[in-house]
């Protein structure tokens, strides 16, 4: 990679350190994949010691993690770091990983040519009958693009892949595409707008509100139910759902908001159980899997519900009992150091209890109980 | 008596409801009060059977048996106290005109509900016996579908304007009986499977050179997708076609959009679509359009027993001969392939040459009316 000696003694130790992904525009890709092949074809040629460059990609293990905190904000999140794994011809069981490496950039390459994106699944067809040989699964195919983005540095959106956009939007905010009318957030039905997955787009629209919260919601259902009642006529807010764990374009959405209007704090609004805190987390920190293209969309989010101390709220009978799974992800949370004490005290509680609650819990005290709660929590 | 969903005015369909509950309770208390055991009728209804001789009337919303529960065994003990919990909750509904899900309606008495299954039988049984539709009881879920293309319209009051960027995905609209002042210039709507195959569409922009409707109902369609198709195409009589993949899960979907799902059976004349016409994937299209043989996956065994089991069913028989062929044709090829697969040359050609080839061959009789039976694309 050309590597620019000046601008990177200039950087803060901290962001010396620090591995991401870029949302580039094609032709930038475009020039980083050229780049790659002449360094490798100048190796291979070299007339000096010819030899086969081994591929070098950013690690994507927990021990290549770390945890940053700004200067400015305060907030913590997670970042990978510059330690490298290798994918190299010459192990002969890893030769195919290397291969792969290629040619997942060859067909990337001949997309942004074209001008156009694919799917994920239209690409691993694509290989399939390219390179029969090499591609034998989906899986692969998906950690083989993982491993372009760890190499180019640059996400998956630019290398042309399409993701759909899970998330949703509702409340007193107005947005606005390039070239288009605004879109009133408010006046959107019973189910929402839906957040797009151009992320191009959605890093230039033009946000308004105003609303004095941003609420995230976990459950699709939850949010609908605030959205038919129109929550945020009564407390004017922004609601947003990834409808579960969030996909980066939701999180690109509510960075954006968060940086453009800094004194609304972020509520988040989840079910009583580790999962639901988990998903809060990746609001809040971000996470392993995605840190390379999103560890810049970490926001500041605050646990409004459900909380330990709502459970008095909740019939015992509403209780169900925590799973394995439940079990696996506490104990990984509990061990991360990002994690502040009061959700640790929180989880542990959970453990203890053996038992999770869901949002729709509260609705034993009636329908409009939930927006009373959230009004007072708030 | 009346069917309730025939009565156009909200006000007097819930005012109606309101007074078949109050009619009744009468009954049940008028039985306790005499001595008699309660005894309350539900009729039971399917939408397929597995006897193939044809002399079955599946297809004709007939009552094909009853069951009734009286206070005899503590089984049917717990299910009456059941129903009459949830219909006290619906009734309550009714009243304040609110919503709630079935998840909402779980939660008001877990103890006594126990299960979540337990409420979705009860629902279905007060369906039955007040003969309306879930959503006249105010009982309404998510909405999971996906709609885009040429069409304006107004929901709960908001206006929806799928024009203004044809290309852009919105919801499909919850409270579908609100749906009105439809606006469309398009000439035919189209059904595709999968969220993935309506992204390659508006990738594409598809609809920018068609005037058309595109919905998805992202995988097996669920209640106000399909009633939202069966108001458009009451309302604006054009033409539907419906584009899955060419696999044993594909052609379900399909049933399921066409005849209805067995669940839902007491209701099928309202949620499904005789007029539909299957454009595709037929195995005979991956030889006319040679697709690679690698595209071609193998039938898992899964794939066999669901194949297996769909072919018998009697509609398949009565009133779509030629789809029950095609089932048997993959069947009896023991191959399957994706509507992605068809990318593989040409990321467009799904757009520029597969769909508009498949419209423009279809079948049309003269006069505007379209053909509902034996219908479909080659």
């Amino acid at each position: 990679m050309v590597d620019d000696q000046l601008f990177k003694s200039s950087l803060l130790f901290s962001e010396q350190r620090l591995c991401y992904a870029d949302i580039l525009p094609p032709s930038q890709v475009r020039a980083r994949i050229e780049v790659a092949v002449l360094n490798f074809l100048r190796i291979l040629t070299s007339p000096g010691r010819p030899a086969v460059s081994d591929l070098h990609l950013i690690g994507r293990r927990s021990r290549n993690s770390n945890v940053g905190s700004g200067l400015v904000s305060g907030g913590l999140w997670i970042y990978l770091s510059k330690e490298v794994t290798k994918r190299s011809l010459g192990r002969e069981s890893a030769a195919k990983a290397f291969v792969r490496v290629w040619k997942v950039m060859e067909m990337c390459l001949r997309v942004l040519v074209e001008e156009k994106r694919v799917t994920q699944r239209e690409l691993f067809y694509k290989l399939l009958c390219s390179s029969p040989e090499y591609f034998t699964s989906q899986k692969q195919v998906n950690r083989t693009i993982q491993d372009v983005v760890a190499l180019l540095r640059c996400s998956r959106y630019s290398l042309g892949i399409m993701a759909s956009s899970r998330g949703l939007i509702a409340g007193r905010v107005m947005l606005q595409e390039a070239n288009q009318d605004v879109f009133d957030c408010s006046s959107c039905g019973s189910s929402g707008h839906a957040i797009k997955g151009d992320l191009n787009l959605l890093e230039n629209l033009v946000i308004n509100t105003v609303a004095r919260y941003v609420i995230v919601i976990e459950k699709h259902a939850v949010f609908q139910r605030l959205v038919e009642d129109r929550f945020f006529n009564h407390i004017p807010s922004i609601l947003i759902t990834a409808k579960g764990y969030p996909d980066i374009a939701t999180r690109l959405l509510l960075h954006r908001i968060s940086r453009a209007f800094p004194s609304l704090p972020i509520l988040a609004l989840v079910d009583w159980n580790p999962a639901g805190l988990a998903i809060l987390c990746t609001f809040k920190y971000g996470s392993i899997g995605m840190g390379l293209e999103a560890y810049r969309y970490a926001c500041n989010v605050k646990w409004l519900g459900v909380r330990g101390e709502d459970l008095q709220l909740i019939p015992e009978e509403s209780l169900t009992p925590l799973k394995a799974k439940d079990l696996q992800i506490a104990k990984s949370l509990t061990s991360s150091e990002i994690l502040q004490d009061c959700y640790k005290e929180e989880l542990s509680l959970m453990v203890q209890k053996g038992s999770r609650a869901e949002v729709e819990a509260l609705y034993y005290h009636g329908y409009d109980f939930l927006g009373k709660y959230l009004a007072e929590k708030i | 008596m009346e069917k309730t969903t025939d009565l156009d005015d909200p006000q007097r369909r819930r005012t109606h409801l309101l007074r078949k509950i109050k009619d009744f309770t009468r009954s049940i208390v008028g039985d306790l009060v005499g001595g008699r055991s309660p005894e309350i009728s539900i009729n039971k209804y399917r939408n397929y059977c597995t006897n193939s001789d044809g002399n079955c009337f599946c297809s004709c919303n007939l009552v094909y048996g009853k069951e009734v529960l009286a206070l005899r065994t503590q089984c049917q003990v717990h299910r009456i106290d059941v129903l009459l919990k949830v219909l006290a909750i619906v009734q309550q509904l009714l009243q304040e005109n609110r919503h709630a899900s079935k998840r909402d309606i779980y939660y008001m008495y877990p103890s006594v509900f126990r299960e979540q299954s337990i409420v979705d039988r009860a629902i279905n049984e007060i369906c039955i016996i007040l003969e309306c539709s879930r959503h006249n009881l105010n009982v309404v879920s998510v909405a999971n579908g996906l709609v885009m293309g040429w069409i304006k319209f107004s929901e709960v009051g908001d206006r929806f304007d799928c024009i203004s960027s044809p290309n852009s995905p919105h919801p499909v609209p919850v409270h579908v009986e609100e749906v009105s002042d439809i606006f469309t210039i398009a000439q035919y709507i189209l059904i595709v499977e999968k969220e993935s195959v309506f992204q390659r569409l508006a990738n594409d922009q598809f609809c920018s050179t068609n005037h058309c409707i595109v919905i998805t109902g992202r995988g097996y369609p669920d209640i106000s997708t399909r009633r939202f198709l069966r108001v458009l195409v009451e309302k604006l009589n054009i033409p539907v076609y419906c584009l899955v993949d060419c696999d044993p899960y594909g052609f379900d979907i399909l049933t399921t959009y066409r005849f209805g799902s067995m669940q839902m059976a007491y209701d099928a004349k309202y949620l499904r679509l005789p007029e539909i016409c299957w454009l595709g994937a037929f195995i005979s299209d991956s030889e006319k359009y040679s697709l690679p043989s690698q595209c071609l996956l193998p039938l898992t065994i899964e794939d066999k027993k669901k194949a297996e089991a769909m072919v018998h069913r009697c509609y398949l028989h009565s009133e779509e001969p030629q789809w029950r062929s095609e089932l048997e044709l993959m069947l009896e090829k023991g191959v399957k392939f994706e509507i992605e697969a068809l990318s593989v040359y040409s990321l467009s050609f799904l757009t520029e040459e597969y769909l508009p080839s498949k419209i423009r061959g279809t079948r049309r009789l003269p006069g505007s009316q379209v053909q509902p039976v034996n219908w479909y694309a080659h």
